[in-house]
């Protein structure tokens, strides 16, 4: 979709189409709703880079996520440090985690690390969900204060709106810049083949490594916000269905680029917002297990019938159009 | 309770779980290793197998033909699933078969709930509700019923893996997939084979741990990854699998009943992780995998 001869004009319009979004639409549910948008699309895009950028099948991206929100939030909630002290301490537990689990694990190939780390899923939400003296059980946890920050508390949605598409779009261009640098250059020749990456002096394992942990803390600090702004969380916020919708969000947004998953973002979490307004009289009850339904049916239409994706054909579309006028021009 | 009968009753309900998670695991591995096709939704045959049958019952079929349908319906929705959502995909790779099971997984998953509801279902005991005490512990006729039925269907899968010509075809096919198409052996039609054989064999382990431990539309998922776990550490053999798979409940029974109940799903999911890291540690002289 973006023209890759002039990034900074793409990014500018981007920017200042989100700028200018909360100000022309009636009411906060829009930019209620974009901010769930910003942290999911973020979540998606560092899930999206390991993925396919790096080749490596990791499933643990809903914990990293939820990992950063609880901590964060205990710590908030008992007043053990301030808010924004917190999403620091959850960034540096969840890397920490990350690190230990992915140094023996990445060096595991395909399948081996999906296994590891869709157990390290569900361990994770069982633990959170029985040790309810400190988490809260499944009930969630709760009393988590607003996010303040030198003073300033912050309460609107449109705080909580600029905060997270600054760390969407922070998150966009660090992975962007990232995948042009040394390590992501060496990222992607080892998806392509890892002899041959290793053979040219590549440290294969280290690379691996400095992704998948930098991913994690990615994922940690949209947590973070997110439980912020939520001001409650339960573990199975973090489970199994949340992995099927970034399943969606990548499928849909094509996971070769780093917008696709930003915009498979935006599909997914407005289709679901048109599920639960439409189709609220007909199903008797929408948890995230009955939106996993639709999410699912679309995962399969599209690796189906459209492999590439969203912003794949969207791509394509441009290409074609850009081709033709430039031919009738 | 003394110790010896409280460590008797762990161990009988550890190899009850332990021969539910071989079956599991085989159901696994038998499509694993003919298609290369890691599938999530496993663990979600076992749990169409006991709602299946519960809807069934329900409807007013007797115990058998509820059993028999509920059979039938899941090989054929296993089947149907390689036909006509595993198959067409456009770029096979590691990546889309395990994002395409997880989410026929959550569909199947979801549908369920949607037409059943979120409570727990129960399935009569087959043969009544007689116990029968060992040193003191209590065997229920469910458990031999289990562990028996288990028992005779490793049994025959091994005699029909070994000496029947399909069989050894089966076991050629998974060990070279070109080599076994060469030969004339339709590889298609073995995917379509293995996927059914693993959502009867799912179905059926379904069916009769309803009785003992409830089923529900969230059970598939976590049944299923510790048939994982089984297979995994079983190194994709039949026999590694049934080993590991006891070896495993019977952990999880101990686990359990001395440590804590809540957190004995924990324990499944932690040996694989760990299994998983040792494999990673090659010492000199080793195969490497």
């Amino acid at each position: 979709m973006r023209d890759k001869r002039h990034p900074s004009l793409s990014w500018a319009l981007v920017v200042g189409v989100l700028a200018l979004l909360p100000f022309v639409t009636p009411g906060t549910y829009v930019t209620g709703v974009m901010c769930f948008v910003a942290l999911y699309a973020t979540l998606a895009c560092g899930m999206a880079v390991l993925l396919e950028q790096a080749g490596l099948f990791s499933l643990a991206h809903p914990t990293f996520f939820g990992l950063g929100a609880y901590v964060a939030g205990m710590l908030a909630a008992n007043e053990i440090l301030p808010p924004w002290a917190g999403i620091i301490v959850a960034a540096i537990v969840v890397a920490l985690i990350a690190y230990l689990i992915g140094a023996p694990l990445l060096r595991l190939r395909g399948y081996y690390l999906a296994c590891a780390t869709f157990g390290l899923l569900f361990i994770v939400e069982i633990v959170l969900a029985q040790s309810g003296s400190i988490t809260g059980g499944h009930d969630g946890l709760m009393g988590i204060p607003p996010l303040s920050v030198f003073g300033f508390t912050l309460g609107g949605d449109l705080d909580y709106y600029f905060i997270s598409w600054g760390l969407c779009l922070g998150c966009v261009w660090f992975f962007s810049n990232l995948m042009k640098s040394r390590v992501g250059r060496a990222v992607k020749a080892l998806h392509d083949s890892e002899v041959a990456a290793s053979s040219v002096g590549i440290n294969v394992p280290r690379c691996k490594l400095h992704v998948f942990v930098l991913t994690a803390i990615m994922a940690s600090l949209a947590g973070s916000i997110f439980c912020f702004y939520l001001q409650f969380t339960t573990p199975s916020m973090f489970g199994f269905p949340l992995l099927t919708e970034l399943f969606t969000m990548i499928v849909i947004g094509g996971p070769a680029t780093l917008h696709g998953p930003v915009l498979g973002s935006v599909v997914l979490i407005w289709l679901r917002e048109a599920i639960h307004v439409y189709l609220k009289d007909v199903l008797p009850k929408l948890t995230a297990e009955v939106d996993a339904v639709f999410f699912g049916i679309l995962i399969v239409a599209i690796l189906i019938f459209m492999p590439e994706g969203l912003a794949g054909s969207l791509d394509r579309l441009a290409h074609f159009v850009r081709r033709h006028l430039g031919r009738s021009s | 309770m003394t110790l010896l009968s409280e460590t008797v009753q762990y161990a009988i309900s550890g190899v009850t779980a332990g021969s539910i998670y071989a079956v599991i695991g085989i159901c696994w591995s038998v499509v694993y290793l003919i298609t290369k096709v890691l599938n999530f939704t496993t663990g979600e045959f076992v749990m169409l197998g006991g709602m299946l049958t519960w809807a069934f019952h329900r409807l007013g079929f007797g115990l058998l033909p509820s059993v028999f349908f509920a059979v039938a319906c899941t090989t054929a929705i296993s089947m149907l699933l390689e036909r006509f959502v595993i198959r067409p995909i456009r770029f096979p790779t590691e990546m889309t078969y395990m994002m395409i099971t997880i989410a026929s997984a959550s569909v199947i998953k979801g549908l369920v709930l949607l037409q059943w509801g979120s409570e727990s279902r129960r399935i009569e005991p087959f043969f009544g509700t007689g116990v029968i005490h060992i040193l003191g512990a209590g065997v229920t006729s469910q458990v031999l019923c289990v562990v028996a039925l288990m028992s005779l269907i490793t049994l025959s899968l091994h005699l029909f893996l070994n000496h029947t010509l399909m069989g050894t075809a089966l076991r050629a096919s998974a060990i070279n997939l070109t080599g076994a198409r060469l030969i004339g052996i339709d590889v298609g039609k073995f995917r379509l084979f293995c996927f059914g054989l693993a959502g009867g064999l799912g179905a059926v382990t379904g069916i009769v741990t309803a009785p003992i431990t409830f089923t529900g539309y969230e059970i598939g998922m976590l049944t299923g990854l510790k048939g994982l776990v089984a297979a995994i550490a079983g190194g994709w053999s039949m026999t590694g699998t049934v080993a590991a798979g006891l070896t495993l409940g019977l952990l999880e029974g101990f686990g359990a009943g001395f440590v804590s109940t809540g957190l004995k799903d924990v324990l499944a999911l932690l040996v694989m992780i760990l299994f998983l890291i040792l494999r990673t540690i090659s010492l000199p002289g080793m195969r490497k995998r």
